[in-house]
């Protein structure tokens, strides 16, 4: 899951134009999926892959648009570049709105999609890098014992080790000593670190 | 008994007139004076050739003469169409019934002269009319072809965009490739492969368009309705692409050939599948597959269009192919009554049957052309 290439999937009913873009894709070196239909990459679709989605807006069974719901629901957060041969606006409009990262008019210069899968790899691998941070984040406040949660959260409200012991019925020396554990522990390298670790963890569990 | 006949010859509307053996006029009747425009003794006793048009006259009385030398019959009791000349010298018409009188030594001839100016004008009327109805047919045939294609402007740029886009990337993805040195090679190869087929894609569809477009006389030929199938949907597609349907094909293996118009005929699949393309977009919950099937059948060939949309409403089947019945918003209610103009005109039957579970089939019939392939 952490070492593998990004994939740039393809979606489009059209052989010919899935194929030269899978050409496209490969000729810089990018690594390049081509399927002909909604359904056939919901199937196989792996959520722990990461990577991009150049999708076709209109399609005989699943559409475009349609798919791009499915992925929603299904909270996949991979990025949708939609390409169109009709100069849709709308369609374009409603597709933003539902969180799609880009949309292209067909036919568009080569460099013009290059630069967006570019961006939308480098915009998957963030949210990814954050949401595995979120994770380790969580599994090392875990790790915390009840009465170091207590320090760290006081601590981090900005609460001085006196006022927590005051607080919790303990000496400020046994706050000392939690309070190294938490930093150790959160590998926190200085308080302001640690504030922002607490901020991410809330952020991540408040939107998953 | 001479006045019986003599007012027989009176009242007769054809012209009768005897000739002797030389072709000399000895009998010329009140009808005769009428139709030739010649009192009747500026006739009597003079030669027949005078009443016939100059090709005749000229050889008219080497027919006497053959006539007498073998006895071969070539007009007597035959009757033939030729042209008569009036006084004036102009020309008409005539169709003309020669008998030998029995018994006469010398021998004498009795023609009956049928002047046919009158029905001829009628038949150049009625042809003229039937070439009018005719034009104006395929006028309005050529006109609704060019709406139907006007109205499918949208879809038929999309269906160009596909392969240019794909020329347009094939080309690029080599220029990179190229670059890479002698490992892309192949790659390379295969993208100038595919830009070509692409090329080609694009201009079949143009090729296509520019058919249909055309205004042209019916032409009439041994037609595959099979390879017509497979043609239309070419430039079908794009509507069906637009609006996410996919089309299917089931043809029959082996089908008999027809006799007709292969635009006209197109024009009326085309009509059937766009109308079953906007009969699943109707409702969400049609399935979004339109069939075209192809069959032999007791009258010849069945061409069918099948969807499982709605379906046509009881209250206006009755009213389905008549013109200006629509149901559609933007409709003009030609297109299936023009369609079903173009099958009669190729001696076929259009009609529509309910498809099962739900849906429509408008389908037609076309007689098989026996013994061609």
């Amino acid at each position: 899951m952490k070492a593998t290439a990004p994939v740039v999937y393809i979606v489009d009913d059209d052989e010919a134009v899935r194929g030269s873009l899978r050409m496209l894709m490969r000729s810089v070196g990018l690594q390049a999926q081509a399927l002909g239909s909604a359904r056939e990459f919901l199937d196989g679709y792996d959520r722990h892959q990461s990577g991009c989605l150049v999708l076709d807006v209109r399609m005989p069974g699943m559409s475009g648009m349609e798919l791009q719901q499915q992925l929603n629901q299904r909270g996949a957060t991979i990025p949708v570049i939609f390409i169109s041969g009709h100069g849709d606006v709308p369609m374009a409009v409603e597709a933003m709105q539902h969180g799609a990262f880009d949309f292209l008019q067909k036919p568009f210069r080569d460099q013009e999609l290059l630069d967006r899968v570019q961006r939308a790899l480098a915009r998957d691998a963030q949210s990814r890098a954050s949401l595995a941070a979120g994770a380790q984040i969580r599994e090392r406040i875990e790790s915390l014992t009840p009465r170091e949660l207590q320090v760290m959260q006081l601590v981090t409200q900005g609460k001085a080790n006196k006022v927590v012991g005051a607080t919790l019925g303990v000496s400020q020396r046994t706050v000392e000593i939690h309070r190294a554990h938490v930093m150790e522990k959160m590998h926190a390298r200085s308080l302001a670190e640690l504030v922002r670790m607490v901020l991410d963890a809330e952020d991540a569990t408040q939107n998953p | 008994m001479k006045a019986d006949l003599q007012a027989l010859l009176d009242a007769c509307v054809d012209a009768i007139i005897i000739i002797d053996h030389q072709g000399m006029v000895q009998t010329f009747n009140a009808a005769a004076c009428r139709i030739f425009g010649y009192p009747s003794d500026e006739v009597l006793g003079r030669n027949v050739s005078m009443l016939m048009s100059e090709v005749h006259a000229r050889q008219h009385d080497g027919y006497l003469h053959h006539y007498f030398e073998t006895g071969e019959e070539r007009v007597i009791g035959i009757g033939r169409e030729v042209m008569a000349r009036r006084r004036d010298g102009s020309e008409f018409p005539v169709s003309l019934a020669v008998g030998r009188v029995a018994g006469a030594e010398p021998a004498r001839f009795v023609g009956l002269l049928h002047d046919l100016t009158s029905r001829r004008r009628q038949e150049q009327q009625r042809r003229a009319a039937e070439e009018a109805v005719r034009e104006a047919r395929e006028r309005l045939t050529h006109v609704a072809r060019l709406s139907t294609l006007g109205e499918m402007t949208t879809g038929l740029a999309h269906e160009l965009n596909q392969p240019l886009t794909a020329i347009a990337t094939y080309a690029r993805a080599a220029e990179r490739l190229a670059g890479q040195g002698p490992a892309q090679h192949e790659e390379v190869v295969s993208a100038l492969q595919q830009i070509a087929a692409q090329a080609l894609r694009a201009g079949e569809i143009i090729k296509r368009l520019r058919l249909l477009v055309r205004n042209r006389e019916t032409q009439e030929e041994l037609l595959d309705l099979n390879a017509l199938v497979r043609e239309l949907v070419i430039l079908a597609q794009s509507d069906a692409r637009a609006n996410g349907v996919q089309l299917q094909l089931e043809l029959a293996p082996v089908l008999p050939m027809v006799l007709g118009d292969a635009i006209q005929l197109q024009q009326v699949m085309l009509n059937l599948v766009r109308n079953a393309i906007d009969a699943v977009c109707a409702d969400a919950g049609s399935e979004r597959t339109v069939r075209l099937c192809t069959a032999p059948c007791d009258e010849g060939v069945e061409m069918g269009v099948l969807d499982a949309g709605p379906g046509i409403d009881p209250a206006i089947r009755a009213r389905l192919f008549e013109a200006f019945a629509t149901t559609k918003p933007e409709g003009t209610g030609l297109g299936l009554a023009i369609s079903r103009s173009i099958i009669e005109s190729h001696r076929g039957k259009l009609n529509w049957r309910a498809n099962a579970p739900r849906g429509s089939c408008f389908y037609f019939h076309l007689p098989a052309v026996s013994g061609g392939s």
